[in-house]
């Protein structure tokens, strides 16, 4: 139920941040990039979700018990690290693509705030921000 | 100094040195002494590493030592030898720019936005990690993004163009990045791992067991939107002759020289590593983009009246025969493609440094306006003849090797539409590179020279050196091109047989 309605939320981010970069003003593309990327990283945080996954924090006897599991390649049974085999009595949810996401907001973070300056500087230099008076270069 | 610690010095240097030349920006001459030097050893390092991994194999950098689940650098032949190739442009392209260079520009962020231009490069040449690729190509994009919007002296370039060009570039390969990561997402999600090596073996796996999931060939597509809007491939290519002739000369030849190949090297490998299992799907794809590339970006120069867009159109079109090559796939059409790239790399961008000379010699960007600077600026005419026989592919320069290889490969494999379609456009090529060389230099003289004589910024020597460098490469590529064919053979066949990468990156870091 969590993972459709999850689904659908990223569904409708997709659609939101479409719909917001094809307007002709700079400054709602620049929120639908926004909205976009945010819409990629709620996908990315779903990828490492499983069916009532625990926190990742590996504490005490189940540190022992389960590292070995955990991360195990075994390619003869169609086993792919990190999804753990069904002998294993406790289901993380992935790490990994929370550290992933972490590096792509800091990004985007980064590209918004320069296309945001660069959307300034264009109205500063043109007078506007309607993106189909920006006719300079042809392409 | 040992010699596994190459790859991160490549990468780890030029990050240092962008960090040290901000603090440094009341320093000008100091600046530039440091970032020469550190330029110039970033080159003897690629050398050595290259020279290494022809001779030692494959070389794996675990960094922070976390065995295969933390980021590795891997360097092979494919990768050491576009970092060669990247260091060697922009060492050239960093000495042009000195004198090129507005200098408050060039003292105040544009050591700085250069070097990790060159960190971008190195990193995603040199690493074995998808989602790293995709860190390392937004330090790429935005450094790149930050040096469109410099200003080089003169100021032939209005600052709105290269504001609605930089938007254009940025908004593009914003949505490029998205692609990528909803592509390393669902790759992520269907295999359980990034590195790439790990991939291919288990992609490799679920199709040997018969099992491979259909979602695979739409990521598979999904990377040619990602590395195609890099490289400026048919539908995706109409940013380019907006950007490169936008941003300042070096720049310029930095983008069109080694960023464009950045795709290439995307493709070829994720392509011929990790999705082997789709690759009959995705050829005929990437030939039919190729063809397509090839003939808008000649038919778009021939109509060019501005030296520097003429030359980007040339760039859309020229990076389509490398995707020819890319997309036959024979071990003698790959070596083809990468022997075209290391040509098309090095005349297009001592192209783009010269025709930065010659803007500042004519004063003006329209070819219309200028005429007769033969007798006025020989050493520009010489090595833009140079450039342009190489591009058109004509005996004795490295372009008709490349382009002789690339259709003798196409006629063995029997693409025979594809060639004929391939040789078609290169006589245009002929034609509009000819056609620029003739507008400039021939004719009646022009007395645009003389205008404005006390305003205007002279040729110097610390700009021809450079540039006469690369056009002497671009001469002895064509005349022996022996080491650099050996080289391309030996990149090709690693590249349909990955299993020595493979066995290099798994082996050494299951610990």
């Amino acid at each position: 139920m969590n993972s459709a309605l999850l689904s659908i939320t990223i569904a409708l981010l997709f659609g939101i941040g479409t719909f917001l970069i094809l307007r002709k003003d700079l400054i709602k593309i620049v929120i639908g990039l926004s909205i976009l990327s945010h819409a990629v990283n709620m996908l990315i945080v779903s990828t490492g979700l499983f069916e009532n996954g625990k926190v990742p924090i590996i504490t005490g006897e189940h540190a022992e018990h389960s590292s070995g599991i955990v991360f195990t390649d075994d390619l003869a049974n169609s086993v792919l690290a990190p999804v753990v085999p069904e002998s294993a009595e406790m289901i993380y949810v992935d790490p990994l693509v929370q550290a992933l996401v972490l590096t792509a907001i800091v990004i985007s973070l980064a590209t918004t705030a320069f296309i945001l300056i660069l959307a300034y500087r264009i109205y500063e230099e043109y007078g506007t921000t309607d993106i189909s008076k920006l006719r300079r270069l042809w392409g | 100094m040992e010699i596994n610690h190459i790859p991160i010095l490549l990468i780890a240097l030029p990050i240092v040195l962008a960090t040290l030349t901000i603090i440094l920006r009341t320093r000008p001459s100091f600046q530039k002494n440091i970032n020469i030097v550190a330029s110039f050893v970033l080159f003897v390092l690629s050398i050595m590493l290259l020279f290494n991994v022809w001779n030692n194999g494959i070389i794996v950098y675990e960094v922070g030592e976390w065995g295969k689940y933390g980021i590795l650098l891997v360097a092979d032949l494919l990768g050491s030898g576009m970092v060669v190739l990247s260091s060697l442009v922009s060492l050239m392209a960093l000495i042009y720019s000195l004198d090129y260079m507005d200098s408050k520009a060039l003292n105040t962020t544009y050591y700085a936005l250069f070097n990790l231009l060159v960190a971008g490069l190195n990193g995603t040449f040199l690493t074995g990690d998808i989602f790293n690729m995709f860190v390392f190509f937004e330090i790429l994009l935005l450094s790149s993004c930050g040096l469109v919007v410099t200003s080089g002296k003169g100021g032939f370039t209005k600052i709105p163009d290269k504001m609605e060009a930089t938007f254009k570039y940025l908004m593009l390969n914003m949505l490029g990045s998205i692609v990528m990561l909803i592509a390393v997402a669902a790759l992520y999600a269907t295999v359980g791992t990034l590195n790439m090596a790990d991939i291919a073996v288990k992609i490799a796996a679920i199709s040997a067991a018969g099992a491979l999931p259909w979602h695979i060939y739409v990521i598979a597509l999904l990377f040619i939107i990602v590395f195609g809007s890099k490289a400026a491939i048919f539908p995706l290519h109409y940013w380019l002759p907006d950007v490169h002739p936008s941003a300042p000369s070096p720049i310029s030849a930095m983008l069109s020289g080694i960023m464009i190949k950045v795709g290439v090297y995307g493709i070829l490998r994720t392509y011929y590593l990790i999705f082997n299992e789709a690759l009959f799907i995705l050829q005929p794809i990437i030939i039919f983009l190729a063809l397509a590339t090839i003939i808008v970006g000649a038919i778009s120069a021939i109509g060019q009246n501005d030296v520097k867009r003429l030359l980007a159109y040339s760039s859309v079109s020229q990076i389509g025969y490398i995707f020819l090559g890319v997309g036959m796939g024979t071990a003698y059409a790959l070596a083809a493609a990468l022997v075209y790239l290391v040509n098309h790399a090095i005349a297009k961008s001592m192209l783009f440094l010269a025709s930065g000379g010659i803007i500042h010699h004519a004063g003006t960007r329209d070819m219309r306006k200028m005429g007769g600077m033969v007798k006025t600026a020989p050493v520009m005419s010489g090595v833009f003849l140079i450039g342009a026989m190489s591009i058109a592919g004509l005996p004795p320069m490295g372009g008709f090797i490349a382009k002789f290889f690339l259709f003798d490969a196409g006629l063995l494999g029997e693409y025979y539409v594809p060639i004929a379609i391939a040789l078609l456009f290169a006589i245009l090529t002929l034609f509009y590179m000819f056609r620029a060389w003739l507008l400039m230099f021939w004719g009646e003289k022009s007395d645009l020279a003389d205008y404005d004589t006390f305003k205007r910024h002279r040729m110097s020597n610390i700009m021809i050196y450079p540039i006469v460098l690369l056009a002497a490469l671009v001469v002895i590529l064509g005349l022996y091109p022996e080491p650099l064919i050996a080289l391309s053979t030996s990149i090709a066949n690693e590249l349909l047989n990955p299993q020595p990468y493979i066995t290099a990156v798994l082996e050494r870091s299951v610990r």
